[in-house]
């Protein structure tokens, strides 16, 4: 849905009014001259103007204004022949983007064509290099400048008057040589093909060049078809390449001169069976070239309505009334029915007719569009024919392609207006057909291709005929097409068919009520399927031409769809049109529903259970509206048959296994809905066996992916709002006991999905069930949301019990007393207790930072209860509690997962600016509101680490928040993700810039020192603070105070990083601390001692990794600070680094390292014995 | 391609017509051409070539081909054929020498399979020259009352002084648009 949205306004925002770049085309032109020879230049040149064009690839028109002048301007630079080729390369190279953005037809009319152009262009051709693969742009331009030039209207032979080279010898005519290049480039594989081939066929078509050189070249070509080897790429492309040009040439060329060579053409290609080679693009142009042989066959034809059925283009028909009365009465050509037919026009038609079938869309493009043109020119009994093959395509055995190359067919007819009215019985019947296709292959389907063409097939219906003759399927058409606006499931099928409903409102008017639902049902309004299904269709189902095939539709078609998302659209959008036609659901769609809901298929079965949910439960808001209930709705016989059900799908194992998964979500929707519905249920048997499916459902399910117990326990809010209370509003107590404890116990469970849902559903039930047992709830929902051995990372349930807290909060209410009416206070501390600890909840598991959701949830329930708490009394939560709340948000609003940031970032704001009541003892809260205004609500955006972290690192300036939010960057700022680092990194650099005076910085460091050893071995901080530190101390943010006073910093900070590697063996952990010991070399004395040692020691560390990175880290320190050791060492030292390999087994390297030892002037470390290595394990013997 | 794309390309295409301007040398042509497109009409020399020239008008983008009238180019018309959705015969009134000339080589034109469908304009032009034929005059001489294959019309205008060159124009685009569009 969400995509779907975003597509589209996407493609809004592409959308351009006008082509605005002309100037910086110009400029870009220009520039090319001077820039040609850097290569760099020339490659941002190319990149910008191919942004510029591009961005009118949708809309090229736009930039006909400005064509002309573009291309003279380019094509002044490339035809100069005084200059470096290589700038004629990069003009050419310009054209042709120009070019490619707007389709050589409308730029080769801008060329220029003098008879002077000739022989340059011509030359020019002859000089270039057809193999050199950088220049092809220059061949392709060359080719279509030639091909304009070569329709001037002259003798070819004048030009050849001085035909003589300086040689003396005779230079070929002048025709042949264009021919011949022509002939030699239809076999290159670039480009520069398609534009030979496209010169020659215009050539060709001269009265001169046909009279002089057609036959040979007929012979020619066909000698090259014949005589090429198929199973080659050079022989499938010299045969492209004369088909290409062959089929240009039959499309342009004059019918009766080209006639005679059709039959042998045909026939090469049948005898080469090029329709069925494996080459997809042989395959097109053996259509496309047999598509243009048959229309040579046969005399064109002008058809006789095509004045008749309104203008050109919809927009003008529906402005203008009528006609202009200037038309003079013409009589239109007579069908000639009796003139020859000849026989090759049936291979013709045989070959498109199995190209309609083809596996490549293309191909079947090209045969339905051959299939159309052909028979526009057949005699009517002959035409008819075509139409009965092409509708034998539409059986049940022939595969999608076929029903999409005959649809397309029966559209490139249609709108010929070939398809008699007396075929349309035939024809509408498939096409609706059609429109509906979807066949399921595997998990998905195909068939969007299908419907897409059948819409296309309606939408010519409505340019070809006479409103008349399609009177008597305009209902039907009509109802079809609403249904695949509306209901379809591919955004491209639900515009087609609006566009096709469109074309036959404006040009039929028979629809109806089409102009109300052309209007509502628009080209946008139809992009969200939500949209169309939930709102869209309420509307037209106002009109009752609709309504009831809308609900058949839905209810035979769509509730069995494959998409699940799509059958849950269907029941709402079906819960929705029951008051649209409440008879028709209640006498027939229930009764015809149900049966359905425990049938053969699973998808019918999980759709239709959802729409008899819906569809119930709506009409009992129908009856409540009119004082009624649904038994006044529904006979006894129906409802005795949806109690049953569940018990048939139990009895039926239809709970079983992966289609139960499926099949339980619905199940609970239904026993939801059916208890919202009031359902009269006298009998303990069926709440029973509703009860067992929803405890089954909640506490007996293994791990799904489904949402079956957000769906479970509202059934189970619902079942005991209906089922399990007294008149009095009292809870049965046998079933209160009973359900609760079920509950408590499984909320303790081992398996932590049962907890999920077991803490899910405590805290949904309604007031009245727990009332009394509150304390033993909550006390339950506290164990559950403890971490302990054995629930250590069930941190979901966690999150659920937090949640549930709140909600049980919110249903019973806090008191100021401790009495068994809502919350105590006692209850209260515990909970917050209970919430302070699950902020600080970091589980990791498999799928990463898992305790994200329980902080999270702890967040949101914290506020929740907060904003109770103040209602009645802030008093019941001491100060502490406030500042805790609100230290936490900030620190969460540091952190690394972008989700939580937003929810804590959202939180923090929408307290600090709360009115009524104010949240108090905010520390700060002016400096905080500067920082965070009330606009910021809506504005900033804390998952975007560019937008928050700028403001964030502002609260280093504030004691009460200096630990935490510091805190939060550490792990955001040593993080992963590369924009978060940027961003966090970047703004508390900056921030340390700008409060840099040595008092600010120690505070600053002392707090990281604090982080560091209060987080001593926690990887989850440690290690992005071992990033941090090297980050804050190789960009030099602590110079100041460095280098003013004397600090304690540098020695603290070693001594706590010493500490944190101590005994570890995690390669992550150590080579990230080598990065931070090459930072404190810079330090001076003692600490660069220890540093270097620590160094070497890494040098025979037993992991190689750690030994080769120690060795190139302590290679680029050694370079930053050369005052380390005697300079004429230094030459020594590096080769020794650089050259050893540090991979190499440990006594290999030893002695190198201790030679370094020695040239640096550090102690060699001392190889320890058994006993001294227990306690330093970095150098193993 | 779906159905969404063919619209769009349609709907381009649909704004666009072919016109191709033909008739005896000397006849006033490329005049036309220029008076329409705003050009200066003072230093016109014979058409040895062919133009395109692309004018905007009532909302349609025209692509207007004006090819050489003179009698060595004329059996290159042909080359032009392709795809017209309009003709504009252009005959020189005033020149009742080669009228008959004028009706040969018109006959000839209307026989031709691919400009079959397209709507004939024909611009008796001239009207500002002393002794020139009247429209009626012309129309009697081409016999164009005999022509069932094509929508007609003969309008009398003159191109230096542009009278009637719009009349004509939006006759035809009025003719070519009040048809269906087809792609073929």
């Amino acid at each position: 849905m969400e995509t779907e949205e975003n597509v589209e306004i996407a493609q809004k925002g592409s959308i351009r009014d006008e082509f605005l770049e002309a100037a910086e085309v110009k400029d870009l032109t220009d520039s090319l001259s001077a820039i040609y020879k850097d290569q760099i230049a020339v490659e941002l040149a190319i990149e910008k103007f191919t942004r510029i064009v591009d961005e009118y690839q949708e809309q090229p028109h736009l930039m006909d204004p400005y064509m002309e002048e573009m291309l003279v301007r380019i094509l002044n630079i490339a035809r100069r022949r005084d200059h470096d080729p290589a700038l004629s390369h990069l003009a050419f190279k310009f054209m042709y983007l120009l070019t490619k953005a707007r389709g050589l037809k409308t730029v080769v009319r801008l060329l220029p064509h003098e008879v002077v152009d000739l022989e340059p262009v011509l030359n020019y051709i002859y000089q270039q290099d057809a193999t050199d693969y950088e220049t092809w742009e220059t061949r392709y331009m060359l080719f279509l400048w030639m091909s304009i030039i070569c329709m001037i209207p002259f003798d070819m032979a004048r030009l050849d008057s001085n035909a003589q080279t300086a040689t003396g010898e005779v230079r070929e005519p002048t025709m042949l040589r264009i021919l011949n290049i022509g002939k030699r480039y239809l076999s290159v594989c670039d480009k520069s093909r398609d534009a030979a081939a496209w010169m020659v066929a215009k050539f060709l078509t001269r009265q001169d060049v046909k009279n002089e050189q057609l036959p040979d070249f007929m012979d020619w070509s066909i000698k090259t078809m014949t005589e090429v080897d198929l199973e080659t790429m050079p022989g499938m492309t010299a045969l492209s390449g004369v088909m290409m040009a062959m089929a240009q040439l039959f499309k342009h060329g004059k019918r009766e001169d080209l006639v005679e060579y059709a039959p042998i053409l045909l026939t090469t290609m049948i005898d080469l069976n090029l329709f069925e080679v494996k080459n997809t693009q042989i395959r097109k142009f053996a259509i496309k070239l047999t598509q243009r042989l048959g229309l040579t066959f046969l005399k064109s034809r002008v058809a006789a309505w095509r004045y008749k059925r309104g203008s050109r283009s919809l927009a003008e028909n529906l402005k203008a009334n009528g006609m202009g009365d200037t038309v003079p009465k013409v009589k239109e050509e007579d069908l000639d029915e009796d003139y020859d037919v000849p026989e090759q026009v049936e291979d013709v038609i045989e070959k498109l007719l199995v190209g309609l079938r083809d596996t490549d869309t293309v191909v079947r493009w090209s045969a339905a569009k051959g299939v159309g043109r052909i028979t526009n020119r057949l005699p009517q009994e002959l035409a008819d024919q075509v139409v009965e093959s092409v509708l034998e395509l539409f059986s049940s055995v022939e595969r999608d392609e076929a029903w999409h190359g005959g649809c397309l067919a029966l559209a490139e007819l249609g709108r010929r207006g070939l398809l008699v009215p007396e075929r349309l019985p035939e024809v509408v019947p498939v096409v609706l057909k059609a429109l509906l296709y979807d066949e399921k292959r595997g998990a998905c389907s195909v068939g969007s291709h299908v419907r897409d063409a059948a819409c296309y097939v309606c939408w010519s219906f409505a340019r070809a005929y006479d409103p008349e003759v399609i009177k008597g399927h305009v209902n039907n058409i009509a109802t079809s097409l609403v249904i695949a606006t509306i209901f379809d499931r591919e955004v491209n099928c639900r515009k087609a068919a609006s566009a096709a409903f469109q074309e036959n409102v404006g040009r039929q008017g028979t629809f109806p009520h089409g102009i109300d639902i052309v209007t509502t049902a628009d080209y946008f309004a139809v992009s969200s399927k939500v949209n169309t299904y939930l709102n869209i269709s309420l509307y037209i189902a106002q009109f009752e031409e609709y309504t009831q095939a809308m609900i058949d539709h839905l209810t035979t078609i769509k509730i069995a769809h494959w998409d699940f998302v799509i059958r849950e659209l269907t029941s709402q959008a079906l819960h929705k049109l029951t008051v649209k036609d409440p008879e028709y659901m209640k006498s027939q769609v229930v009764t015809r529903l149900i049966p359905l809901c425990t049938g053969i298929d699973l998808n019918t079965r999980h759709g239709a259970t959802l729409a008899v949910a819906e569809i119930v439960h709506a009409l009992s808001l129908l009856a409540q509206s009119e004082d009624r209930t649904i038994a006044d709705y529904l006979d006894g016989e129906c409802i005795s048959a949806l109690k049953k059900i569940t018990s048939t799908m139990e009895i039926g194992k239809m709970f079983k296994g992966m289609t139960g998964e499926v099949l339980k979500p619905a199940a609970c929707e239904l026993i939801q809905k059916l208890s919202l519905s009031k359902l009269p249920c006298p009998e303990q048997d069926t709440v029973d066996h509703w009860q067992s499916v929803l405890d089954d459902s909640i506490i007996e399910t293994l791990r799904t992916v489904t949402d079956i117990h957000d769906k479970a326990v509202l059934a189970l809010r619902a079942l005991c709002n209906q089922y399990y209370q007294l008149e009095n509003g009292q809870p049965i107590p046998a079933k209160q006991d009973e359900i609760l404890n079920r509950y408590m116990t499984a909320a303790k469970s081992g398996q932590e999905f049962t907890r999920m849902g077991a803490t899910m559903a405590l805290g949904v039930l309604p007031k009245f069930f727990i009332l009394g047992k509150v304390d033993q709830v909550i006390e339950t929902l506290l164990g559950a949301a403890t971490k302990t051995a054995t629930s250590e990372k069930f941190a979901e349930a966690r999150r659920d019990a937090f949640t549930a807290m709140s909600s049980i909060c919110t249903t019973v209410g806090i008191s100021r007393s401790e009495s068994k009416e809502g919350i105590s206070p006692s209850q209260l501390k515990e909970i917050f207790t209970a919430l302070f600890e699950g902020m600080k909840d970091y589980t990791m598991d498999s799928r990463g930072d898992v305790g994200a959701w329980v902080r999270e949830a702890c967040m949101v329930s914290f506020t929740e209860i907060m904003q109770l708490v103040l209602q009645l009394d802030q008093s019941l939560l001491d100060q502490g509690s406030y500042i805790f709340l609100i230290q936490n948000l900030v620190q969460q609003a540091a952190e690394k997962i972008d989700r939580t940031r937003g929810v804590a970032g959202g939180i923090l704001l929408k307290l600090l600016h709360q009115e009524s009541p104010v949240v108090p003892y905010i520390p700060h809260r002016e400096e905080l509101i500067k920082i965070f205004p009330k606009s910021d609500i809506e504005l900033l955006n804390w998952s975007a680490p560019s937008d928050c972290f700028p403001k964030i690192t502002q609260l280093l300036t504030l004691p009460q928040y200096q630990y935490h939010v510091l805190l939060g960057l550490t792990v955001s700022v040593g993080g992963l993700t590369e924009s978060l680092v940027k961003h966090s990194g970047t703004s508390l650099l900056s921030f340390l810039r700008n409060h840099n005076s040595p008092d600010e910085l120690q505070t600053v460091t002392d707090i990281v020192l604090k982080i560091f050893r209060d987080f001593q071995k926690i990887d989850r901080v440690s290690l992005p603070m071992m990033k941090m530190a090297d980050l804050l101390l190789s960009s030099g943010s602590f110079d100041n105070l460095l280098t003013s006073k004397e600090s304690s910093f540098p020695t603290s900070l070693l001594k706590t990083l010493k500490a944190e590697i101590n005994k570890s063996a995690d390669a992550q952990k150590l080579l990230i601390s080598i990065d931070l010991f090459c930072s404190l070399i810079q330090f001076e004395g003692n600490i660069r001692r220890k540093c270097l040692s620590q160094l070497f020691l890494f040098l025979c560390h037993r992991y190689p990794k750690i030994r080769k990175t120690a060795a190139n880290k302590l290679y680029e320190a050694l370079l930053v600070y050369d005052d380390i050791f005697p300079e004429e060492n230094s030459e020594t030292v590096q080769e020794l680094l650089t050259e050893t390999n540090w991979q190499d087994s440990i006594s290999a390297v030893r002695p190198i390292r201790n030679q370094l030892c020695d040239l640096v002037g550090i102690p060699k470390p001392i190889v320890k014995t058994k006993q001294s290595k227990a306690e330093e394990g970095d150098d193993q013997t | 391609m779906g159905l969404l794309t063919i619209l769009k390309k349609m709907k381009q295409k649909e704004k666009e017509m072919r016109l191709l301007m033909l008739g005896l040398d000397n006849a006033g042509k490329t005049t036309i051409l220029k008076k329409f497109n705003g050009e200066d009409i003072n230093t016109i020399s014979p058409t040895l070539g062919f133009n395109i020239k692309t004018l905007e008008h009532k909302g349609f983008k025209l692509n207007v081909w004006d090819v050489g009238g003179q009698k060595s180019l004329r059996s290159y018309w042909r080359n032009y054929f392709e795809s017209t959705d309009g003709l504009i015969w252009v005959v020189d009134s005033a020149d009742k020498r080669r009228l008959m000339d004028c009706r040969n080589e018109l006959d000839g034109l209307l026989l031709e399979e691919r400009l079959a469908g397209a709507t004939l304009l024909v611009f008796a032009n001239k009207q500002d020259l002393p002794g020139a034929f009247p429209a009626e005059e012309i129309r009697k001489t081409l016999r164009l009352d005999e022509i069932k294959t094509h929508h007609w019309m003969i309008i009398g205008c003159s191109a230096v002084t542009g009278e009637n060159l719009l009349y004509g124009i939006d006759w035809l685009i009025d003719d070519i648009a009040s048809r269906i569009f087809t792609m073929d």
